[in-house]
């Protein structure tokens, strides 16, 4: 056996094992009946994407997926299921569970079918396959391709923690302390 | 693996998102259920972003996590603001707009 | 060289419009003053017309069309604001500015204390102004149009005293019955327009003789639809119920409108259209044939009614029957001199009677009056004059015009024996009548104690003064009259036959004698006769019923219709229908409401099912 062959084998084979996790993992998210394993869960999934990613020649934004997302986004949330609800919850058989159902499973098929239409117009890109997902080279594209994306983006997550402040302020804000 | 574990799993991950959001009752759950969907589609475009060789997928796929990000801080603020006073985490029970 | 002849239309127009604007806020004296001054002025400048008429050689009379504006230019169809000028418009004229004029002058006095006096005069000018564009109209739209303006004055002055009931129903039922001839003649306008093209009168006429061969089917229909239009608007069977009840609007109108001008708008349009009628001989028996039948059962009624205007309305009835039988005949000269003629006697003898009722404070019942004749010597005078003219007294000018048809009727080569006969009978009953009310009226005692009549004053007497004197020697204008519309007409002959025309004078005289006979020296004789004849008497004066019949087979039916459609068809049917196109999208709409339920996990749902849906169409399309 050639040392190539199995790198691959082996590389396809991680590839596939993290994927199952990764569906299962989300499988947990939804099924279960109490919000903390939930949301450990969904922990789980990001940690199993973010292999992915690194798996797939991304290793800035496995990176960031770890320390963004895993890391700020579901703590979050997991302050705020602490803070607020974590009883378990009954699932009941509606109507709308079971039309719910339906209609996810047919769009599932749909999308399995759509697999085989094929792929849409290949772009091709001029980046040394080297320096291919380094934090360099989305460097290199971010600040000169999509600067005016970049910029639009930093607007809105300030827009976005003023929004919040608001938000929180509202409810709390005890205004006639103050005239005394 | 090709690109059709790729689109599979991607499948996979946003259909399970889109049945989680609408078969739970608990508000933050429904969120993590758009976060799914939204991972699902993070992954999509960085695995054809390494198939096509272009670096647009990824540039785009961190934008997705910039606004997915913002969009969790603003939305979990706003299901503290209404459901701080109540005490059933329901989201069937906000109907106020009901025609 | 007849522009000038417009303005004959136009000053009756413009003392409408002043005095319905201003009317109330001038002083009655000046209203009497514009209201008889403008038909004074268009009376003058008819006069100007007939000496520019005159100064054209007789042939080059006919067809002089005034146009004033180019109204309609489509293609080759053409209709413009025009008038037409020829013998027959022009005699025309005379008689209505003419007679009008008198009659306004009368109508001052009559109309003395009314409240509304300057409306009054305000419809009076707008009814010459209608009666003018209708003689003028130089084709059949504006006809049409003058036709229909004159229904409307006609309306408008029958029901003038509007808190009287009766009056305002009177003038309702003489609208729809004008209604009902204007229906037929603008169902003939249309098909004049289909079959020629156009509407001008000259145009017509001129090409009707050569594209048609007598009776023709087209030509049987067109005339029988100008018909109805005349029948209606001159109160000849079937359509002559509205004539007796007009009566219920003051005297002058009567007198204008009922006696002289618009009843005899049918006549007029007859002797317009005598080119088409005749190329359909079968219609002009028809008109004769109903002339003569509308004669004698208009004079039959008249022998016992008790109002004195209702037997003036009936005579005026039977003479216009005289007037169709001489149409019908052939003889349209004729006709148009017994117009004329009928126009002087029958606006004198109402608008005498009209002095009667003013003097005895309104009062119209034939069995209260009496023995006037030396209280009021002059209406007394006047009116025996109007009574000889209509029974056709010999040398009177109603002898010679109902003595020329009556001849006619015989002669003509469209008369007969049967048409004679019933002329003479009714020529007799009309004689009886007429001075039945004459000695009712002014003979005897007075049978009303309490009224103290007294003589008119002046300015009605002198309009009588003027008309008897018209009525006495309007004989001698018959053959001015012949000559005068023979450039339109045709010469016509007059026959002479010395049997026949001593067999009518017999019955005119007869007539006179037997109504002295029964109410001046006996009254045993009269009670006698109608003990005898009590049923037909029944029958004669419930006006054979026609009213009635009407009603129950019309008028019941018609309205039951429009009940049943009123509540059907509109209430049930259009408005429900225009009502549930609201309803039934509130319905709808409230139902589909239910589908926002306010839950966004179903919400979700549907968003789920949409994309679905597309991506059903992108995967297998």
């Amino acid at each position: 056996m050639e040392i190539a062959t199995v790198f691959n084998f082996t590389h396809d084979a991680v590839i596939f094992v993290v994927g199952m996790t990764a569906i299962l993992a989300s499988l947990g998210v939804i099924l279960c009946s109490s919000p903390i394993y939930c949301a450990l869960y969904l922990i789980g999934h990001m940690i199993c994407l973010a292999l992915l990613f690194l798996l797939y020649n991304a290793e800035f934004l496995a990176v960031v997926q770890i320390i963004v997302y895993a890391g700020a986004v579901m703590i979050l949330f997991l302050f705020i299921i602490a803070l607020l609800g974590g009883k378990k919850e009954v699932q009941e058989n509606t109507f709308h569970r079971a039309m719910a159902f339906a209609f996810v499973f047919t769009l599932l098929g749909e999308l399995y079918l759509s697999a085989t239409v094929g792929t849409t117009q290949p772009i091709r890109g001029e980046i040394p396959p080297e320096l291919f997902g380094t934090a360099k080279a989305i460097g290199l594209e971010l600040f000169s391709k999509h600067v005016v994306a970049f910029e639009l983006a930093s607007g809105l997550l300030l827009v976005a923690a003023v929004g919040v402040i608001c938000l929180a302020k509202f409810s709390f804000a005890p205004l006639r302390r103050r005239v005394r | 693996m090709g690109q059709e574990f790729v689109l599979l799993v991607s499948a996979s991950i946003f259909c399970i998102g889109a049945a989680g959001f609408m078969i739970r009752k608990n508000p933050l759950i429904m969120f993590m259920s758009v976060e799914l969907m939204l991972n699902s589609v993070n992954f999509l475009l960085i695995a054809y972003s390494s198939f096509l060789n272009s670096l647009d997928g990824q540039i785009f796929a961190l934008f997705i996590m910039t606004v997915a990000a913002a969009e969790v801080v603003v939305g979990l603020a706003i299901i503290l603001t209404i459901f701080r006073t109540r005490h059933d985490m329901d989201v069937d029970h906000i109907d106020v707009l009901k025609g | 060289m007849f522009a000038s002849s417009w303005l004959i239309l136009l000053f009756p127009l413009l003392g409408f419009i002043g005095l319905s604007w201003y009317g109330n806020r001038i002083s009655r004296k000046l209203v009497g003053f514009v209201g008889c001054g403008t038909v004074g002025a268009s009376f003058f400048m008819t006069l100007v017309t007939l000496s520019n008429l005159f100064f054209l050689p007789p042939e080059e009379r006919v067809g002089q069309v005034q146009t004033l504006y180019q109204w309609i230019s489509a293609g080759s169809f053409k209709l413009n604001l025009a008038i037409l000028v020829d013998p027959l418009s022009v005699f025309m004229f005379l008689i209505v500015t003419g007679v009008g004029f008198v009659i306004h002058v009368y109508s001052v006095g009559y109309m003395h204390d009314d409240p509304e006096y300057s409306r009054f005069f305000a419809y009076l000018n707008l009814f010459i102004f209608s009666m003018l564009v209708l003689v003028a109209a130089a084709d059949f739209f504006f006809l049409i149009v003058g036709w229909a303006l004159v229904g409307l004055a006609s309306y408008l002055l029958i029901g003038f005293w509007r808190e009287k009931t009766s009056a305002v129903l009177a003038a309702r039922k003489a609208f729809v019955m004008n209604v009902i001839g204007d229906v037929g003649m603008v169902i003939a306008a249309l098909v004049i327009f289909e079959t020629f093209g156009t509407l001008n009168f000259v145009d017509v006429f001129a090409s009707a003789p050569g594209q048609f061969r007598p009776n023709d089917d087209t030509m049987l229909l067109i005339t029988m639809l100008l018909l109805v239009g005349a029948f209606a608007k001159s109160a000849q069977l079937p359509l002559h119920t509205w004539l007796p009840d007009a009566m219920e609007g003051p005297t002058p109108v009567s007198a204008l409108i009922h006696a002289a001008t618009m009843v005899t708008a049918g006549v007029y349009l007859v002797a317009r259209c005598h080119v088409l009628y005749e190329l359909a001989p079968y219609t002009m028996y028809f008109i004769a044939g109903v002339g003569i039948i509308t004669a004698i059962f208009a004079g039959s009624m008249a022998l016992v009614q008790y109002d004195i205007k209702r037997v003036i309305a009936y005579s005026t009835m039977s003479q216009l029957g005289y007037m169709f039988l001489a149409m019908g005949i052939g003889v349209y000269s004729l006709g148009m001199f017994h117009l004329m003629t009928h126009a002087f006697f029958k606006a004198l003898l109402f608008m005498a009677a009209g002095s009667v009722i003013h003097s005895l404070d309104g009062e119209q019942d034939l069995r209260k009056m009496g023995g006037l004749q030396k209280v009021m010597p002059l209406t007394h005078a006047t009116f025996l004059i109007g009574a000889l003219a209509l029974a056709g007294f010999p040398l009177t000018s109603g002898y010679f015009s109902k003595e020329a048809i009556i001849l006619s009727s015989y002669h003509a080569e469209m008369g007969n024996i049967v048409f004679w006969a019933i002329a003479v009978l009714t020529a007799g009953m009309t004689a009886f009548y007429i001075f039945r009310v004459y000695l009712f009226t002014f003979f005897g005692k007075l049978r009303s104690p309490e009224v103290h009549p007294h003589e008119s004053p002046m300015i009605m007497i002198v309009p009588l003064l003027v008309l008897a004197v018209l009525a006495l020697l309007g004989g001698v204008l018959g053959p001015w009259v012949d000559s005068f519309l023979a450039p339109v007409f045709g010469h016509v002959a007059h026959p002479h036959d010395n049997a026949l025309e001593t067999i009518a004078l017999v019955a005119g005289l007869g007539g006179i004698a037997t109504a002295g006979l029964l109410y001046m020296v006996s009254k045993q004789r009269l009670d006698f006769f109608k003990e005898a004849l009590a049923p037909l008497y029944d029958l004669l004066f419930h006006k054979y019923y026609v009213d009635e019949i009407y009603d129950y087979l019309i008028v019941r039916p018609t309205k039951a219709i429009g009940a049943f459609l009123e509540q059907k068809a509109e209430r049930e049917g259009v408005d429900f229908t225009v009502d549930q196109v609201g309803l039934q999208i509130k319905e709808v709409s409230h139902v589909i409401s239910l589908w926002q339920s306010g839950k966004v996990r179903s919400y979700a749902l549907n968003m789920v099912v949409g994309v679905v849906t597309i991506l059903l169409f992108v995967v297998f399309m």
